[in-house]
């Protein structure tokens, strides 16, 4: 299956204890001195898309030999980090799981001296982590129930009497809360700056309990709002562009629009204690530049976090333009903010439970 | 050896071969002890040594020191009480299902003759053989709005607006039964197997009409399986994951779920723990009260 | 001890044969082997049982002689025409039965000859092909068995094993809506009667297997019952407590006093116990009779031969007379009809007339033969001889402590002895 997208983790990290399984790689060159990393991302056809865009280029340029493994998230990190064993060098993570685990000790602040950020979107990088390729949270629509002219706002999603039908929207705070203050009225710019109270939260809470009773399924992963389109269980829901893409190449009766949506991320950190902490940090420079970043839509339809991969003609113009951070694209979208996570994730995520749990 | 127990060593070596005997007798148990002592290692590695460390980390906070927060948080927040609850309703009700399906079925199976009876177990123990994804999945695919069974429906005039059968309690239960289903049969089957038609005899004989020899002499001769198989569901579906997930459409979220969410949320098994260490303690409690209520330690420490 | 072993000894010197001369002390030896019997001075003074049954000496009370009876009396059954096959086999042949009421009545057969089925059958169980059940008056053949109103006693006995002894029976009577106080009072006095007065609270896996038989025989009698049926109840126990049952179960019924119908395959436990006794075969009856009719004057060969150990020798008939190996045979009771007919002898009836000596009695037929073999076996003997014409013939007789010196070697000629009232012609059929 594919990637599950989320601002601070993916839905399977809990759930399995991930295997530690060694992905190819070792130590093949005769080289005394030999530079190496150890990576540990999600597997699946998310890490074969890294491999191949990224690591697996970069190995070959660089000489770096890279190990690659599978992990369950942050919270083996902090395992790791907690008993003085870390093994990896880098992590792929979520963004807002990054923030937090960067805010909790668990990362090495990244040298941007090293790793040339200059052509990122702003966004795209912190402290702690690199972007490493950029999705977003946008809204599909069934179009056999609305037919092309579907809902073009989170104001529309909101609007029953104009677009009756059922709606499907996340079961988890991450990416919830944001459409539900731009469908109030909230300007975009000013979405995380009303979140950042609690009776900010409240009012986008209040508005998704507006349209509860219209929610038909609460969704916790990626794989199952595709799905859920494709079946036409809902006819309109919240989700990862990525999915629907999949789903609509796969014959899905859906579109969906980059307008007011969440621009998004997924980044690479280097964990408290990493062997090969210097390594690391050049290999992360090395993958951050263009040509690499512009091989990942060849094989995941999610977006370079480096701008300069749209100019260095690599990637197919129609290609290009579908893409989450193509400049036109990116610049309906709202950034998400990764800090309001840091701080408000944990407290927005209980009162957004109890409102699930209503 | 001190004087005070001299008399009665003396006294035991008069008696020939004490001693020794005695000494083949501590042998031998300690013989057998080592004989199950991998057994019990086993059990203490994959059940004894987990648990702690559930209990241990459950009083971790994010910095690693002590903490009750991981439980505070589940007093403050109004959602893990409904989870909880949720959890207890939604496995309360499965067995309950299970039972009313499972019972009359195992009665059914357990009348016919063995050979019969044999065959329509393995259409009973079928599902075993399917993934436990694939069989939830199969549901999603007939429940769904424009699934199968609410086309049929719609097809034949049964109903003229799609129902809904699935993302709710009601879908989540029909999966869930449809897992559990042969947990409870397969004991409540052995147990019917194993009563003695001559108890049904007798008590035909002592005056009782069939249906008061069933109640008063099949059923409570069955109800150490019930009790067995009802114990297995219940206890089974308070861990249950996949199918209230994907069956549940995040309505119907249980412990597994937010312990999963806990997870990704605080990095941090701790909160997750807690969790883990509520629903152990809460379901132990009911079951101790089960226990008494229904002294099924009576039924079942009935042997022969 | 000194006189066991003594006599342990002398037995030894006898078997081995190496003192001729003491055991045959010639004309000392004024009583050689009988049963109970003097001597030959004054031998075949016959002990007459008559009509009293082997079980009404054992309990020293003629059956029914102080009965109780239950509510309503005792109910007598009538069988007939009753048949079940199952497949070919006919578990029930055409089954016509009267057991009286009151009475102590005992199916005895070999295993599969339909004793079962026929209880079951009673006991609404099993449905018959064919046939008429009567409780009574009442036609029952149709009646569900829990509107049968019959006591039961199962093989494996049946108790509920989630009550505990007091609720076993108790059971019947809840069913019967009898109240609270009644009801522990009859449990408790039905426990009494069956002499497990206060183990009411005892859970039935507490139980040995001869408290567990009282409890089953408690339960079926509890609610008073006009009929009582058992199932080889006995089986299950060891033999010391087997024969103690037998004796209980007697007395009970005689107390009682319900018609009772007992189904065993054991021929010394019917004869213990019965009134009469309905032998079974192949789904038939082949007598009926009372303990001592069965036994002395078996009806047909299958019967002697189920009933006590007896060796069949063929007999004709012509003009009257009946001969064996052209012997003329002085016979009790010349069977009528035209079948074939044999000889029966059994063991305990013959007696050893010793070298020498010649039956002169009118009312005795003689045997030659040889001895073969002789086993001891502690309160008797047995001796096997086999008859000129090489039928082996099984002589038993009582120990006594001077017998030693009155038995005959192996290989020596011996006549046997049979007094004309044992010398009983069965027909051939049946076997
Ligand atoms: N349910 C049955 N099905 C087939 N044959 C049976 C059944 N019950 C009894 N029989 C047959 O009927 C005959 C009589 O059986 P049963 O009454 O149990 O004998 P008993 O009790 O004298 O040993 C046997 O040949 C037995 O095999
Ligand atoms: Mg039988």
């Amino acid at each position: 299956m594919g990637k599950d997208k989320s601002f601070s983790s993916r839905s399977r990290a809990g759930i399995a204890v991930a295997a530690m399984a060694l992905a190819a790689g070792g130590f093949v060159s005769g080289a005394t001195a030999q530079e190496k990393v150890t990576i540990a991302s999600w597997g699946g056809s998310y890490q074969d898309a890294q491999s191949k865009a990224l690591f697996q280029p970069a190995e070959k340029a660089t000489g770096i030999a890279v190990t690659e493994e599978t992990y369950g998230g942050m919270s083996d990190v902090r395992l790791k980090v907690k008993a003085g064993a870390m093994t990896w060098d880098i992590v792929a993570s979520g963004s807002g799981s990054a923030a937090r685990a960067g805010a909790e000790g668990l990362l090495e602040p990244l040298d941007y001296e090293v790793i040339d950020v200059s052509n990122f979107y702003p966004t795209l990088k912190m402290k702690y982590c690199v972007g490493g390729d950029v999705f977003s949270t946008v809204f599909a629509w069934n179009t056999e129930t609305y037919g092309e002219n579907g809902p073009q706002s989170w104001a529309d999603f909101w609007d029953v009497e104009k677009f009756p039908g059922k709606r499907a929207y996340r079961g988890k705070v991450a990416g919830a809360l944001e459409p539900a203050l731009m469908a109030d009225g909230v300007p975009m710019d000013k979405v995380y700056e009303v979140l950042s109270t609690e009776e900010g939260i409240e009012r986008a809470l209040n508005k998704i309990r507006e349209l509860k009773p219209h929610i038909a399924v609460w969704w916790s992963s990626g794989a199952q709002h595709a799905q859920l389109m494709k079946d036409g269980e809902v006819d309109m829901t919240t989700g990862w562009n990525g999915r629907f893409d999949v789903a609509i190449n796969d014959g899905a009766k859906a579109a969906y629009s980059f307008n007011q949506a969440l621009l998004d991320y997924d980044c690479f950190a280097i964990p408290k204690g990493a062997p090969n902490k210097d390594t690391a940090m050049k290999f992360l420079a090395e993958i951050s530049k263009a040509e690499y970043q512009a091989n990942l839509p060849k094989y995941i339809t999610y977006g370079p976090t480096n701008k300069l991969a749209y100019e260095i003609g690599k990637i197919d113009k129609a290609v290009a333009e579908k893409l989450p951070s193509h400049p036109d694209n990116a610049k309906l979208q709202l950034p998400v903010d990764i800090e309001w996570y840091g701080k408000f994730e944990q407290k927005a995520s209980a009162m957004y439970q109890d409102l699930v749990t209503e | 050896m001190s004087d005070l127990a001299l008399p009665t060593s003396s006294s035991s070596l008069a008696h020939s071969n004490q001693q020794e005997l005695k000494r083949d007798a501590r042998q031998e148990r300690f013989v057998l002890f080592s004989l199950c002592s991998p057994a019990l290692l086993l059990v203490l590695i994959i059940m004894v040594l987990p648990v702690g460390w559930l209990f241990w980390l459950s009083f971790l906070g994010e910095d690693g020191n002590f903490t009750l927060e991981n439980y505070q948080r589940m007093v403050e927040s109004k959602s893990y009480a409904r989870i909880f609850r949720n959890t207890f309703e939604v496995s309360l009700l499965t067995t309950a299902i299970c039972i009313l399906i499972g019972y009359p079925l195992a009665y059914f199976l357990s009348q016919l003759p063995r050979r019969t009876a044999n065959l329509c177990m393995i259409t009973v123990l079928l599902p075993f053989w399917t993934s436990l994804l694939v069989r939830t999945y199969a549901w999603l695919v007939l429940l769904q709005r424009r699934g199968l069974v609410n086309e049929w429906g719609m097809d034949i005039g049964l109903w003229d607006e799609p129902i809904k059968l699935v993302h709710n309690l009601t879908g989540t239960l029909i999966g869930m039964v449809h897992i559990m289903l042969p947990f409870l049969i397969l004991p409540v089957y052995g147990s019917m197997r194993a009563i003695d038609r001559d108890y049904l005899k007798a008590a035909a004989n002592l005056g009782a009409s069939p249906t008061q020899a069933f109640w008063r002499v099949f059923f409570p001769l069955s109800l150490p399986g019930l009790f067995a198989g009802s114990l297995i569901v219940f206890v089974l579906c308070l861990g249950f994951f996949v199918t209230p997930a994907v069956l549940g459409g995040g309505k119907v979220i249980m412990v597994s779920m937010r312990i999963a969410t806990n997870i990704e949320l605080f990095f941090n098994w701790g909160a997750a723990s807690a969790l883990g260490v509520v629903l152990l303690v809460l379901t132990l409690a009911i079951l101790g009260v089960a226990s008494r209520v229904l002294r099924f330690d009576q039924i079942l420490g009935r042997g022969h | 001890m000194e006189r066991l072993s003594l006599s342990g000894v002398a037995f030894l010197m006898y078997f081995f044969g190496n003192d001729q001369t003491l055991v045959f002390a010639g004309q000392s030896c004024a009583t050689p082997f009988s049963m109970g019997r003097s001597c030959f001075s004054d031998r075949y003074e016959r002990f007459v049982l008559n009509e009293m049954t082997p079980a009404a000496s054992s309990t020293g009370s003629p059956a029914n002689s102080q009965a109780k009876t239950p509510a309503g009396g005792a109910l007598p059954i009538t069988i007939r025409d009753a048949t079940k096959a199952y497949g070919r086999i006919f578990a029930l042949d055409n089954v016509d039965l009267d057991v009286r009421s009151g009475e102590f009545l005992t199916l005895l057969g070999p295993s599969g000859s339909g004793k079962t089925t026929l209880l079951m059958v009673l006991a609404g169980f099993t449905r018959p092909d064919y046939g008429s059940i009567k409780f009574g008056e009442r036609e029952i053949v149709r009646t569900p068995p829990h509107k049968r109103d019959l006591g039961m006693v199962f093989q494996n006995y049946a108790l509920f094993p989630h009550m505990t002894v007091a609720a076993n029976v108790a059971f019947p009577l809840k069913l019967r809506g009898v109240s609270k106080p009644e009801m522990d009072q009859r449990v408790e006095q039905a426990l009494e009667t069956v002499q497990l007065g206060g183990y009411g609270e005892r859970r039935i896996d507490q139980l040995s297997g001869g408290q567990r038989q009282r409890v089953a025989l408690a339960r079926a009698i509890v609610f008073e019952p006009r009929i009582l049926l058992m199932d080889e109840p006995l089986s299950a126990l060891d033999k010391k407590l087997r024969e103690q049952m037998q004796i209980e179960l007697r007395r009970l019924h005689d107390k009682l006093g319900m018609t009772t119908v007992y189904v065993t395959h054991d021929q010394r436990e019917a004869l213990t116990m019965s009134d009469r006794i309905a032998v079974i075969n192949h789904g038939r009856v082949m007598q009926l009779g009372t303990p001592n009719e069965i036994y002395e004057r078996p009806a047909n060969r299958f019967v002697a031969d189920f009933i006590g150990e007896s060796t069949f020798l063929p007999v004709s008939v012509q003009d009257g007379v009946a001969s064996f190996g052209g012997q003329a045979l002085k016979v009790a009771q010349l069977p009528r009809g035209d079948h074939e007919l044999l000889l029966m002898l059994r063991p305990e009836r013959l007696h050893l007339v010793t070298n020498g000596e010649e039956v002169r009695d009118s009312a005795v037929n003689a045997f030659q033969a040889q001895v073969r073999e002789m086993v001891y076996q502690g309160d008797s003997f047995l001796m096997y001889t086999e008859l000129e014409d090489g039928t082996e013939v099984t002589v038993r007789g009582m120990t006594r402590r001077d017998m030693v010196s009155c038995l005959p070697a192996i290989g020596d000629a011996v006549q046997l002895a049979l007094h004309s009232d044992d010398t009983v012609l069965v027909s051939a059929e049946g076997a």
